[in-house]
């Protein structure tokens, strides 16, 4: 593991490349179409006077830094989340993370009346972080190694029952259904107002926690008994996994609201690309998670004008299919 | 009757008499009487007007759902299946609000429109999750779990589209709620679900030899591919039929069958047939405590019926997860 081949990080190259075109059309294209000219002049000699420069410092910028580092975390989270857990459809948002934020929202919508952008994602990093935990517990990252199944139902009734109480709180007062029903769908578009460096720093440290851990993680792929005997501490591994996820989900749950998906599909096609190592794959979907969620931010801007399609659906569009192909590839033993 | 049955049909009994008496309006015992008997008295119109319509459609819908999950639960030899599970419940969501969201309001094309996208939401989830293995009941399940959760970003989207005020009607109604129904409601679901339930009684020996493989069903004569199919699609009718009156009640489905079959095979046997009716005698008496509950759980405030059963339901699926773990079924 000492080192990235060649091959791997000509992949990873290209696949920065392609993170860079994203962004350059992401700070581009909206209402107000923008050419690569001017865009570029906004960003090297900024007018406060010209309009157009003002739509990209303002507005376009931080939704792309959010984009970018939201969509970072959600795709390391999601190797994370697979290779400790050893199920293909291990998923930050299938497995009740959004809808720990989201229930910390509305929680915070009911009993304070909070409706700022800043406090709602203040409150969904809890929110999500705390989910992440309860499921990882719940799905048996613990003894015996749960089957992957067991796993997404595990997700499924946490975020039913979640959504149940979701359910309540906005029915008893209508200002939190207000709320709750914009921010839910998952969004770039308030990004300027949300705490982006901090998040930036927290998804950072998730980030490079989770890259440690990579060769650690390698062992544990071969199994417990093999992981302790190549010297890895299995328990040390698995509660920094916990920690690094529960950073990355929150941080990206916080800036973007409930994406879902799209840490299902980012490690899918970093294995595809870089094969199964940790982190090589690690590297390669915080590259595709960011690059899939400003190209799905973008086309939801362009999708129906004069309105936008918010990046959650978009996502949810896009990654519906994918994880339906992955449970058909699935071996599931013998029919029943 | 067996025992297991006229136990369940008790508990019917007693929780629909529960949930006429209780309420803002606490009636005793001889006022429910008089009002029961004669319509009249101080409980005449809370019977007649406010809960005996709601406590009958309740108690159908309930039904309904509770037999739909059942025959699913047979049919697919797995008690992880229900329509809610499938997708049906997220689907029925999303076809009422796009009925709604394009204009055509009223409440008979929103219930068709519900019904409809319940129905081809579990289609659709049947035929994606059949694969060359046949359709393996685990992969039903995680299949129609990645479509459940498509259709509910869907929307949630539309619900974004929505005004205030009708939004908050739309929320009410994708909870799954028993407020304000008359007897045209309760009318509707027995009409539509009876012969449904009556068909699927007929198709009963069938069910039997389903449950003991497909290769001994096809070996004394069964038309394998053929009766899962038919029974596979009372399932989605029955549960279309509940959608259309209560909206996407969740769990109801999923926890009446194995409530029953424990029920049941603590008093006796539990064949096919008898399930089928412990389950839909179930599905009845958890819609009609659930409402009840939901109604008294915020005093002042009215939840709706599916909040409950949402409560309830989650914690029943972690159960029956464990369940299923610890036979080796997963």
């Amino acid at each position: 593991m000492t080192g990235l081949h060649a091959r791997t990080a000509l992949t990873l190259a290209a696949l920065a490349a392609a993170l860079a075109g994203a962004a350059l059309l992401a700070l581009m294209v909206g209402t107000r179409p923008l050419a690569p000219a001017q865009a570029w002049a906004a960003l090297v000699q900024p007018d406060a006077a010209d309009p157009a420069h003002v739509v990209l410092r303002q507005l376009r910028l931080p939704r792309l830094a959010a984009g970018l580092v939201a969509g970072a975390a959600l795709g390391m989270a999601g190797v994370l989340m697979q290779a400790v857990t050893r199920n293909p459809l291990a998923e930050p948002g299938l497995l009740g993370v959004n809808a720990g934020a989201s229930f910390a929202v509305v929680l915070g919508a009911f009993l304070f009346g909070v409706n700022d952008s800043a406090a709602l994602s203040a409150l969904a990093f809890p929110g999500a972080a705390l989910a992440a935990a309860a499921v990882f517990v719940l799905g048996g990252a613990g003894r015996g190694g749960a089957g992957p199944v067991r796993l997404t139902l595990a997700g499924a009734a946490l975020t039913a029952l979640l959504m149940s109480l979701v359910g309540a709180l906005v029915l008893v007062r209508t200002e939190a259904l207000e709320v709750w029903r914009f921010w839910v769908v998952g969004s770039l578009a308030d990004a300027g107002s949300r705490p982006l460096a901090m998040m930036a720093m927290v998804a950072l440290a998730g980030g490079l926690l989770a890259l440690a851990l990579g060769a650690a993680l390698d062992a544990l792929a071969l199994g417990e008994e093999a992981a302790r005997s190549l010297g890895a501490r299995t328990g040390w591994v698995r509660a920094g996994t916990l920690a690094a996820v529960t950073a990355l989900c929150g941080a990206a749950v916080s800036l973007a609201g409930p994406v879902a998906f799209l840490g299902l599909m980012a490690p899918h096609l970093a294995r595809a690309l870089v094969g199964p190592g940790v982190r090589p794959m690690l590297l390669a979907a915080g590259l595709i998670g960011p690059l899939v969620l400003l190209l799905a931010d973008v086309a939801g801007r362009v999708a129906l004008p004069p309105g936008e399609v918010r990046v959650g659906v978009m996502t949810a569009l896009l990654g519906g299919p994918v994880f339906i192909l992955v449970a058909r590839r699935m071996r599931l033993g013998a029919p029943a | 009757m067996s025992r297991g049955l006229s136990l369940l049909a008790a508990a019917l009994l007693l929780a629909c008499l529960l949930g006429l008496a209780v309420g803002e309006v606490l009636l005793g015992p001889a006022d429910l009487w008089r009002g029961l008997l004669t319509g009249e008295g101080p409980g005449g119109f809370t019977l007649r007007v406010l809960r005996g319509p709601r406590v009958a459609t309740g108690a159908l819908a309930g039904a309904a759902l509770g037999m739909s999950g059942a025959i699913f639960q047979s049919v697919l030899r797995n008690p992880l299946a229900a329509p809610d599970v499938m997708g049906f419940t997220a689907g029925a969501g999303l076809g009422a609000l796009a009925v709604a969201g394009f204009g055509a309001g009223a409440g008979l094309s929103v219930t068709l429109g519900a019904a409809a996208g319940g129905a081809g939401a579990a289609v659709a989830v049947a035929l994606l999750a059949l694969t060359r293995e046949g359709l393996v009941p685990l992969r039903l399940v995680l299949v129609g779990i990645g479509a459940g959760f498509t259709l509910t970003a869907l929307t949630g989207f539309a619900m974004t589209r929505l005004p205030g005020p009708e939004a908050m009607e739309a929320q009410r109604w994708l909870s799954g709620s028993l407020a304000a129904r008359t007897w045209g409601h309760a009318g509707q679901i027995a009409l539509t679900a009876l012969p449904l339930a009556l068909l699927t009684a007929a198709l009963v020996p069938a069910l039997a030899l389903l449950e003991m493989g497909d290769d001994l069903a096809a070996g004394l004569g069964l038309r394998v591919q053929r009766a899962r199919a038919g029974l596979a699609a009372l399932g989605v009718a029955l549960a279309a039929a509940a959608v259309a009156v209560a909206g996407p009640v969740p769990f109801i489905a999923l926890m009446a069958g194995p409530l029953a079959r424990g029920a049941l095979r603590r008093a006796g046997t539990a064949g096919p047939g008898a399930v089928l009716a412990g389950a839909a005698l179930t599905g009845a008496t958890i819609a009609v405590l659930a409402d009840l509950a939901a109604r008294a759980a915020v005093p002042g405030v009215q939840l709706p019926l599916g909040v409950m059963t949402g409560i309830l339901g989650a914690p029943c699926l972690l159960w029956l997860l464990t369940r299923e773990m610890e036979r080796g079924g997963l």
